[in-house]
């Protein structure tokens, strides 16, 4: 036992050691805990922690009739890190094994390369070990969604290598339909509607405290500390895609054919001041053209088109009527007060009333006119261009709009010099929007409406904000003035410059024409760079739509008239305007049939359900029709009913007499139509009668028995 | 909580006491070491699920389920190996040991030469049928150890002298030692220690003991020593660019660097320029309060922290369980030691006597080491934390051992049962 109690002192000793060493332990974590503490714990937080930013989704802009016209859609681009220890795993096996499937896949998806280019492609990648191979840039959500189900990437990021990286981009449906109104939003540049209401679209961005977590992932801390993001709101333009279209390729059809460097074309309702389509064309250096740049913002010297403004000043003084009789003499070149004017065309008769003046857009003829009214007082004459607020921007709701340019016109030579030039259009510069703003005022009887794109903005589809319609000032002229205004913008079409242009118009017009010999940047005067426009409203007894047409032409081009290169565009856009909504805002009354179908077998639908309900229901039933068609008609037969074949076109109103809603409204919507309902049961009456040609975004209300 | 589990736990031991199964009847040996076994398995599965998330993230795409099955398999497996091995008669590991010894030897050779190469060194073989990786120094130490034992009881009668007693001990240390050496120092240095704390145990001669230290001493301070002359502080850096070269030099010349680079670690270190996993440790650490910790499965360090399952799993243990949590480890381990020192008191044969102690000093001595690592005490170093850091081989080895001992203590057990039926005259008495 000597030895045992020899070992055991021995043992007791090298337990105490260890016991000592356990509290050193102890007492160091104590020491971390308690002393340290704060230091280690504070060094956690900032290792580990950071604030991030919460994005706002982007609101989405409508067109009034709820059509698309900018929203965010995600874009990925995919990048590969070959160095991803999976794919390098076991010495590429993964790669060597998929490569080949893969590239098949990429080929077929992507159709920018072969399957061996692809295949190279990512051979020399993987050779190269390169960690951040960039393989395909830009593709939809449903390209990223069909490249995860291929061989290697859907095995997941470890494995694969595979990266995708998403942001959010705009998407313009309609492409380039109001483009340059609808604006940009870019990091750098942002324009447009997307400029003037960015901060309603953009939202609120959020913020949350979060902490890092293996792999690159973060989580948020707590949910206290977090601010939440709020989306951005949606506005709800006045723009109609429909008119939009039209206005874009009527102006688009007369820029190609001409050659014009850059038009312009606003259509607004004149009523409420709301701007339905506004297209702006440039001539891009390929000879293409794009909305590049909102030219109906653009001050320029507006040309004819102003002689609207002398008009209602020399009649709002008072000196005189319409009818006077102004002396503009043959030549086409008179000396006025203090200058020379040119006409550009010759006149009919040496002497004609200030109305014919108007008509035939005679320089001398209302320079002469404003000379007699205003040359012992030029500045009386810019109060009325004031009163008319020529002076002051419209305050549409669109950022980017240029100011008018007056010249001084004081009571002297100089004065005098700038007041007669203006008097026909030159030394101002205004923008179209705001001569479309003066017409629009004298086709709403006097009532100036505020021009604006925006009608309401819309969260979650519920409306926060409507904007009304704003007048601008009423009775700025005399009821009396104005009925002669609309007289003189009448005989423009009917006797006038723009009379061979309405020939044989169903509905009437009242416009002005313009064309303007315009300096603009490199081009002087002799370039021989016209401007022309057409402005007017429409039908004139009852305007519903005023428009206004601008281009600009490009050097010494033959076709430079306003009457005869914007006037066409004015042309087709009322043509369709009236053909698609002026006729038809009067109520239609619907021819309702109300025999009670039951006792008729009065039914139009799918014809494999009808069959099939026949069948189940087991009444005998007889077939008329070859039975081709998807669709079907029954009616009574010698008491039976009988199906007939029955076919909806997609150009041509179908009868749509006996359809139950879902297959009307099948119907109607895949001609692209807008269907609005009353009733309830089947359908007994149609606003668009049967076989009519129905356009895209076309009304058709129903009426269900 | 801990102890809430514990009482729980030992609760639950006292019914396997009562109960009479055969299984249950044939499962003997020290109560507390199964309890604490049963204890420390069942805290190293809460832990270990907590700490691998970020693994098992990177691992099996969030999958963490897959390690706590893995953990729980090898804590069934492991129990299973120490019963058997405490089924098995002690005396029968005498032979075991020299025959796990003499394989040993080679394997360490065979590890240093074509071994798996893990963080730097290479200490691992890969089975070839079941397809694991065992470190060779886990074998090599129970062996050690083992033979340790078995050296110690046959030599206890020429034990202070030179050649008869010292000689045949210090050899098979010396050669276990320097085969680990290149692979993993630190390692090499414990079982060392280790080695001369049994040796001392074991009635060796200080003077002898002393001797050896100095022997060791020598390349030990040869590391510190050039630690010391190539460290450029860090407001040097732009002068000595020969320093750097010779410092890029030794650096480069196999794990030579690594244990010069660590031990300059530890010396230079400023408290913001401590080496990542201790930064991390210590912010585990001063994340769990004293009697709280973020609680079981809250842990914040896991993520960040290198090997949060396996060599830092103390300081996750005292972030989720708090500082009191960390000291209930210590105290479990102590009771296990002491309930070994037991078994040794009652054991009236040497070689068992002297297994209980060496193997449980050995699993003591590593535990303590794991937690000075976690708390900085000590340069980092690459030991787990034994039944609790995740499983592998070394877990398995541990099991073993405490299968040894549990062995030891049932043979003590039967003989005390044989000897209170026979007359309490008859003592036997240690060879």
């Amino acid at each position: 036992m000597e030895v045992k109690r020899d070992i055991l002192w021995r043992v007791y000793l090298c337990y105490m050691v260890v016991a000592v060493v356990c509290v050193l332990i102890i007492g160091k974590a104590f020491y971390i805990q308690q002393v340290q503490g704060r230091y280690w714990r504070s060094m956690s937080d900032s290792l580990h922690q950071h604030i991030e930013e919460i994005d706002a989704e982007r609101g989405t802009i409508y067109s009034e009739d709820g059509q698309m016209l900018s929203t965010s859609i995600p874009q990925f681009d995919i990048y590969i890190d070959f160095a991803a220890d999976g794919l390098r795993d076991k010495s590429g096996k993964r790669f060597r094994e998929n490569v080949d499937s893969l590239s098949i896949c990429l080929s077929a998806l992507f159709k920018d390369h072969t399957e061996a280019e692809y295949r190279k492609l990512l051979k020399d990648g993987y050779r190269e070990k390169d960690r951040y191979f960039l393989l395909k840039r830009k593709i939809s959500f449903r390209e990223y969604e069909q490249l995860r189900a291929f061989p290697l990437v859907r095995l997941g990021k470890n494995k694969s290598g595979f990266i995708a990286e998403v942001r959010n981009i705009r998407l313009n449906p309609y492409q380039m339909l109001a483009f340059r109104t609808i604006g940009l939003d870019r990091d750098s540049f942002k324009v447009g509607l997307e400029m003037t209401y960015d901060s309603i679209l953009s939202g609120i961005k959020g913020k949350r405290l979060v902490r890092y977590i293996g792999g690159g992932v973060s989580v948020p801390v707590d949910d206290e500390l977090q601010v939440e993001s709020e989306n951005g709101k949606d506005i709800i333009t006045t723009l109609d895609v429909h008119i939009q279209d039209i206005a874009e390729n009527a102006l688009m059809k007369t820029m190609v054919q001409s050659e014009s460097a850059n038009g312009t074309c606003i259509v607004m309702e004149t009523k409420t001041g709301k701007i339905r389509a506004i297209a702006n064309l440039g001539r891009r250096t390929d000879g293409s053209y794009w909305e590049d740049y909102n030219y109906a913002l653009r001050a320029t010297e507006p040309g004819s088109t102003i002689k609207l403004a002398t008009l209602l000043s020399v009649l709002s003084d008072g000196g005189t009527t319409i009818n006077d009789p102004v002396e503009v003499g043959m030549a086409g070149n008179t000396f006025v007060g203090v200058r020379n004017i040119v006409d550009a065309e010759p006149h009919p008769k040496a002497v004609l009333s200030v109305k014919e003046c108007f008509a035939h857009s005679s320089n001398i003829g209302m320079g002469k006119i404003a000379f007699k009214e205003f040359a012992s007082r030029p500045d009386r004459f810019r109060t009325y261009l004031h009163k008319f607020r020529l002076d002051t921007l419209t305050g549409i709701d669109l950022l980017g709009e240029e100011k008018p340019r007056l010249p001084k016109m004081s009571r002297n030579n100089e004065g005098l010099h700038a007041m007669v030039t203006m008097s026909f259009g030159y030394a101002i510069q205004v923008t179209p929007l705001q001569t479309l703003t003066l017409y629009n005022a004298i086709a709403n009887n006097g009532v100036m409406m505020k021009p604006y794109l925006v009608s309401s903005v819309v969260n979650d589809g519920a409306v926060v904000k409507q904007f009304e319609p704003t007048v601008l000032q009423e009775n700025f002229v005399k009821p009396a003035v104005i009925k002669d205004a609309q007289e003189c913008m009448r005989a423009v079409v009917t006797e006038g410059t723009a009379m061979a242009l309405f020939k044989g118009s169903p509905y009437t017009v009242a416009g002005k024409t313009g064309t303007a010999n315009v300096a603009d940047g490199k081009f002087g005067y002799d370039d021989g760079v016209y401007q022309a426009s057409f402005v007017g409203y429409f039908p004139a007894d009852n305007p519903q739509y005023t428009c206004i047409v601008v281009i600009k032409t490009k050097p010494h081009a033959i076709v430079h008239f306003g009457g005869a290169l914007a006037g066409p565009v004015f042309r087709e856009i009322s043509d369709r305007l009236y053909a698609m909504y002026v006729k038809q805002s009067a109520p239609v009354q619907m021819a309702i049939i109300s025999k009670p179908d039951s006792n008729y077998y009065s039914y139009t639908g799918m014809r494999k359900e009808m069959k099939a309900l026949f069948n189940t229901l087991q009444i005998s039933s007889a077939d008329s029709g070859a039975g081709n068609s998807d669709w079907a008609k029954v009616y009574r037969r010698q008491d039976k009913p009988t199906v007939a074949d029955f076919t909806v076109g997609n150009k041509q109103m179908p009868q749509l007499e006996g359809m139950g809603l879902k297959d009307a409204l099948y119907a109607c919507e895949n001609m692209g139509l807008k269907v609005t309902v009353k009733g309830r049961g089947k359908v007994a009456g149609q606003s668009i009668m049967a076989g009519q040609p129905v356009a895209k975004g076309q009304i058709v209300n129903l009426q269900l028995n | 909580m801990v102890n809430e589990t514990s009482d729980k736990l030992f609760s639950q031991f006292s019914s396997v006491d009562g109960g009479r199964s055969g299984l249950l009847n044939k499962t003997k040996g020290d109560k507390f070491i199964w309890g604490i076994v049963v204890l420390l398995a069942m805290i190293s599965l809460l832990v270990v699920y907590s700490a691998t998330g970020s693994l098992a993230y990177k691992m099996y795409k969030g999958n963490t389920e897959v390690y706590l099955f893995k953990q729980l398999s090898f804590i069934i497996l492991g129990i299973l190996v120490i019963y058997f091995l405490h089924r098995v008669n002690y005396t029968l590991y005498s032979r075991v040991a020299m025959i796990l010894f003499a394989i040993s030897v080679p394997l360490l050779i065979y590890t240093l030469f074509f071994g798996a190469r893990i963080n730097e060194g290479s200490r691992w073989i890969k089975l070839p049928v079941i397809n694991m990786t065992i470190q060779t120094s886990d074998l090599a130490k129970l062996a050690l150890f083992m033979y340790l034992s078995r050296q110690l009881s046959k030599k206890q009668e020429q034990i202070k002298d030179f050649k008869k007693g010292f000689i045949p001990l210090i050899v098979p240390i010396a050669i276990t030692c320097v085969l680990i050496m290149p692979a993993n120092l630190s390692n090499a240095l414990l079982t060392g220690a280790t080695s001369l704390l049994l040796l001392f145990i074991g009635r060796v001669s200080v003077k002898h003991i002393l001797l050896v230290i100095g022997v060791a001493l020598i390349p030990i301070l040869f590391i510190v020593t050039v630690a010391v002359t190539t460290y450029k502080g860090p407001q040097h850096e732009t002068t000595a660019n020969t320093h750097q070269a010779t410092a890029e030099k030794i650096h480069g010349f196999g794990r030579f660097g690594t244990w010069v680079r660590r031990v300059q670690d530890f010396i230079y270190a400023k408290d913001e320029e401590v080496p990542y996993q201790v930064q991390q440790a210590n912010i585990a650490i001063a994340n769990g309060g004293v009697l709280f910790g973020l609680g079981p499965g809250n842990s914040r360090q896991r993520n960040y922290l290198p090997q949060a399952y396996n060599d830092f799993i103390y300081s996750v243990i005292i972030e989720e369980y708090g500082l009191a949590g960390g000291a209930f480890i210590v105290f479990v381990y102590l009771i296990f030691l002491f309930r070994c020192i037991r078994i040794f008191r009652r054991c009236p044969y040497a070689f068992g006597a002297f297994l209980a102690l060496g193997l449980s000093f050995t699993m003591v001595i590593q535990a303590i080491a794991n937690m000075a690592v976690n708390v900085h005490l000590v340069p980092v170093t690459g030991v787990t934390l034994p039944l609790v850091s995740m499983g592998g081989s070394s877990f398995l080895f541990t099991c073993a051992s405490v299968g040894i001992i549990l062995s030891v203590a049932r043979n003590v057990e039967q003989m005390e049962g044989k000897k209170e039926e026979q007359t309490p005259a008859v003592t036997a008495q240690a060879a």
